[in-house]
């Protein structure tokens, strides 16, 4: 009963989104029937387009997932893409810089761990600026975005650039640093199955722990919070620190698992589809799951439009904004509710 | 005939009558005092004036004729104009813009119209005032003239300032009075709101009373003096059927050391196990910035706290803003101090919460407290007194050696203020050190085996044997605090 209560808002937020793109797409003179159900079988329609969309449900769903948690603490993280760049970059200038070809079997773990570790210390930055000098993190966050997208930049043609020279990308992962695929799949790899495990634990420590209590009550009202020697500084700096680490891992886990190699653009507007990821999951970790899934197969659907259609996938955007903003204006729960 | 007359006024808000019969007669060229306790429905009586508050019954009149007035814009068209606590201007505009705010037809008005009609009705009412300048640079009595300026220049006779002086540094109240003694001298009544004596002494010429919701008096300030004043606020009323606890005083359980801060002027004070000490005192006297301070919240300037039997556990003043986090359940306010010290047994386990035990806490409380929710329910849902309940309970499950509670039974009724005033007693006699900040003078009277006013950011300590209303009124009041 509860669970339905919950499901209720999202699900009218997206189905009042499909009826106005299906609107839309008649108004621009495609045919919406046919433009929809080839949305749908673009992203959901065989073996091959569901794991596409499992694929890039990953990096959605973790970012999400941090993106959900800081919110809840009433801190407006808007920094998930710039996060997942950072552990991107970490996790490939560890793999191929740091350790060289002869690494053993631990440099897949190393290079997950520190890819966490850069997404956390860029949050951290944020939290420092936010705590020390009272800098918004809504500001600090969205500019340390462009900052490390072209780090990123920089290192692919400088640094961090192959071999060989040719092109702006990374040498490639070696096997021994790369996540592999599930058996008897194509693309689906083991980090989308530690992915698909952390909502439950972002669960736990949400509503089942002590830290999950004080950055609730932070979010809900520092004041009471601090008359009660919760300290809203530290939840902030904590809560900035996980949710960069989630970003960060999302960025080492796909290079590690899905490019294997690092390149420009490697995941770009993950970081901001992501919010909308949160806001549509209504904050809830578990929300970010099918929410995460719904972005995915609308992202991989969107190139099956096109084609079959002839309707830009731009149009996906649309669509993608205008669950946006159905979700965001059937009101949001208070941000440390249940 | 009266300019302004407001006849047996009533007016509840839910289950509290703020005003039962309260009458305002004003003149014509008069400022005059309305003077009564916190609580005692003064901002409630100017509201019904001003048409920010809709009476339930009585009679206003204007100029002899009855009047309905539904909302503050008809209360202007009637020559009411009303100086708030807060300010009522738009900080990012100019004097000039704010000057004219609302007058018909004046967002059309060319910049150098607006700049001249602004200095015209400044050097009409005398008041030094840039129109360029902007709004919120001004200083906090510069601030105040424009509001009173505003009023002035929508044709107000009538002039209400709600404790205008409490934001003011003393010169600044001599420039205000000197202003008012002008206006009135020009046939403006003017209503001041007021607890400091010297003020109301000094420019006043006819003073109300309210008590509890009723005027009590209405006279001319000839001949009254500071004693008669303090009782007539107060009341003679016999002593409060509650009595202070009789219990030995123990060991020094908690010593405020010359405690300085903004708004703390020096405070010294000892507190021993077993001992209710009762602090009275106007709002705004330091109440605020010495529970800030005990709350560890606010930083001192100067001085230290001393905790010697800890912890100390405080019961905020406003259960709403600090005490709950109204959108957690009941349960998780009671552990959220135990959450703050990282997760602490029984209730958490290595951080993670053991529902049972979570349960098993809630329920004690409940049963204990009478609390009339179920562990479960958000604060928000529960009614003022409940909530009070659920934060003396966890105020109380720190087993605190020193207790600290403010306005302790504010807005509760009378079966929840007086549980909340026996679990204080309860904890005196269990040997806490319990510390009373109340504004209300009967709670510190039924409660204090030691009693202080707090005055101006000090403490003026009151004598064994001088626990009765008019002494605590007069000290109120400032008197011998010089």
């Amino acid at each position: 009963m509860k669970l339905l209560r919950a499901l209720v808002q999202p699900l009218a937020a997206t189905a009042i989104a499909l009826a106005l793109a299906a609107v839309l797409l008649a108004a621009i003179g495609a045919d919406p029937f046919s433009a929809l159900a080839a949305l749908a079988a673009g992203g959901l329609g065989d073996r091959i387009a569901l794991e596409n969309t499992v694929v890039r449900m990953g990096p959605l769903l973790l970012v999400g997932l941090g993106v959900a948690l800081s919110f809840r603490c009433g801190i407006w993280n808007i920094g998930g893409e710039g996060q997942l760049y950072a552990g991107a970059l970490a996790a490939t200038a560890l793999v191929t810089r740091g350790l060289g070809p002869e690494a053993g079997a631990g440099s897949l773990g190393l290079a997950l761990l520190v890819g966490a570790a850069a997404g956390a210390g860029w949050a951290g930055i944020a939290a420092a600026l936010r705590v020390r000098r009272g800098v918004s993190e809504v500001l600090s966050t969205i500019l340390l975005n462009f900052i490390a997208v072209l780090a990123v930049a920089w290192a692919v043609h400088g640094p961090l650039q192959e071999a060989s020279g040719a092109y702006p990308q990374s040498d490639a992962f070696p096997d021994l640093a790369r996540l592999s695929v599930l058996p008897g799949l194509r693309r689906v790899h083991l980090g989308l199955v530690l992915a698909a495990a952390l909502p439950f634990a972002i669960w736990v420590l949400l509503f089942r722990s002590s830290a999950g209590l004080r950055l609730r009550a932070v979010g809900l009202s520092p004041e009471a919070a601090r008359y009660a020697h919760v300290s809203p500084e530290r939840e902030t700096t904590r809560v900035l620190i996980i949710s960069g680490a989630l970003a960060g891992l999302a960025g080492a886990l796909e290079v590690s698992g899905v490019t294997g190699r690092l390149f420009e653009n490697l995941a770009s507007g993950y970081g901001f589809t992501a919010i909308a990821v949160a806001l549509l999951a209504r904050l809830h970790p578990l929300g970010v799951l099918p929410a995460a899934f719904f972005f995915a197969a609308l992202a991989t659907g969107s190139g099956a439009m096109q084609r079959v259609a002839a309707v830009p996938s731009v149009a996906v955007q649309v669509i993608e904004a205008l669950v946006i903003f159905f979700s965001v204006s059937f009101a949001l729960p208070k941000a440390g509710a249940k | 005939m009266p300019r302004v007359a407001l006849r047996d006024i009533r007016k509840r808000f839910g289950t509290t009558e703020a005003l039962r019969g309260a009458s305002l007669v004003l003149e014509p060229g008069s400022v005059h005092a309305l003077l009564g306790e916190n609580g005692a429905g003064k901002t409630t009586l100017v509201r019904a004036l001003y048409g920010s508050v809709r009476p339930d019954a009585g009679v206003i009149e204007i100029d002899g004729r009855p009047v309905e007035i539904e909302n503050p814009s008809r209360a202007l068209a009637l020559g009411i104009g009303m100086v708030h606590q807060h300010f009522m201007l738009v900080p990012a505009l100019s004097v000039a813009e704010n000057l004219v705010l609302g007058e018909p037809g004046s967002a059309w008005l060319p910049r150098a119209r607006l700049r001249t009609h602004a200095r015209e009705l400044c050097e009409r009412f005398g008041l030094a005032l840039d129109p360029d300048a902007t709004t919120d640079s001004l200083p906090v009595a510069q601030m105040q003239r424009l509001e009173i300026a505003r009023a002035l220049a929508r044709g107000a006779n009538v002039l209400i300032l709600d404790e205008p002086t409490a934001v003011l540094a003393p010169s600044e109240v001599d420039d205000l009075l000197g202003l008012l003694a002008r206006l009135r001298d020009e046939g403006k009544s003017i209503v001041l709101i007021s607890h400091k004596l010297e003020e109301i002494t000094a420019v006043c010429d006819r003073v109300t009373v309210l008590r509890a919701g009723e005027t009590v008096a209405s006279r001319p300030l000839a001949g009254l003096d500071s004693h008669e004043l303090g009782r007539l606020m107060v009341g003679d009323a016999l002593p409060p059927p509650g009595r202070p606890p009789e219990t030995e005083a123990g060991p020094l359980a908690l010593a405020l050391v010359g405690l300085r801060a903004s708004g703390l002027a020096g405070i010294d004070l000892e507190l021993r196990a077993g001992e209710l000490v009762a602090l009275a005192g106007i709002d705004g006297n330091g109440q605020g910035p010495l529970e800030e301070v005990l709350a560890g919240v606010r930083a001192l300037d100067a001085g230290e706290v001393r905790v010697l039997r800890p912890p100390l556990a405080l019961l905020p003043g406003d259960r709403q803003r600090t005490g709950l986090v109204l959108d957690l359940s009941v349960e998780e306010n009671l552990v959220l101090p135990e959450a703050a010290r990282g997760g602490e047994p029984p209730v958490f386990r290595a951080g993670i919460v053991i529902p049972r035990e979570l349960h098993q806490v809630a329920t004690e409380a409940i049963r204990r407290f009478e609390i009339k929710a179920s562990p479960e329910d958000p604060a928000r849902s529960l009614s003022g007194g409940n909530q009070q309940k659920v934060s003396v309970a966890r105020a109380l499950r720190a087993r605190p050696g020193v207790l600290v509670a403010v306005n302790p039974t504010r807005g509760l009724d009378l079966a929840a203020t007086a549980a909340v005033r026996e679990e204080l007693r309860r904890e005196a006699r269990a040997g806490t050190a319990v510390l009373l900040i109340s504004t209300e003078l009967d709670e510190v009277l039924e409660l204090g085996q030691r009693i202080a006013v707090l005055f101006r950011g000090r403490l003026l300590p009151v004598a064994p044997d001088a626990h009765t209303r008019a002494a605590i009124g007069r000290l109120m009041l400032g008197e011998g605090a010089e």
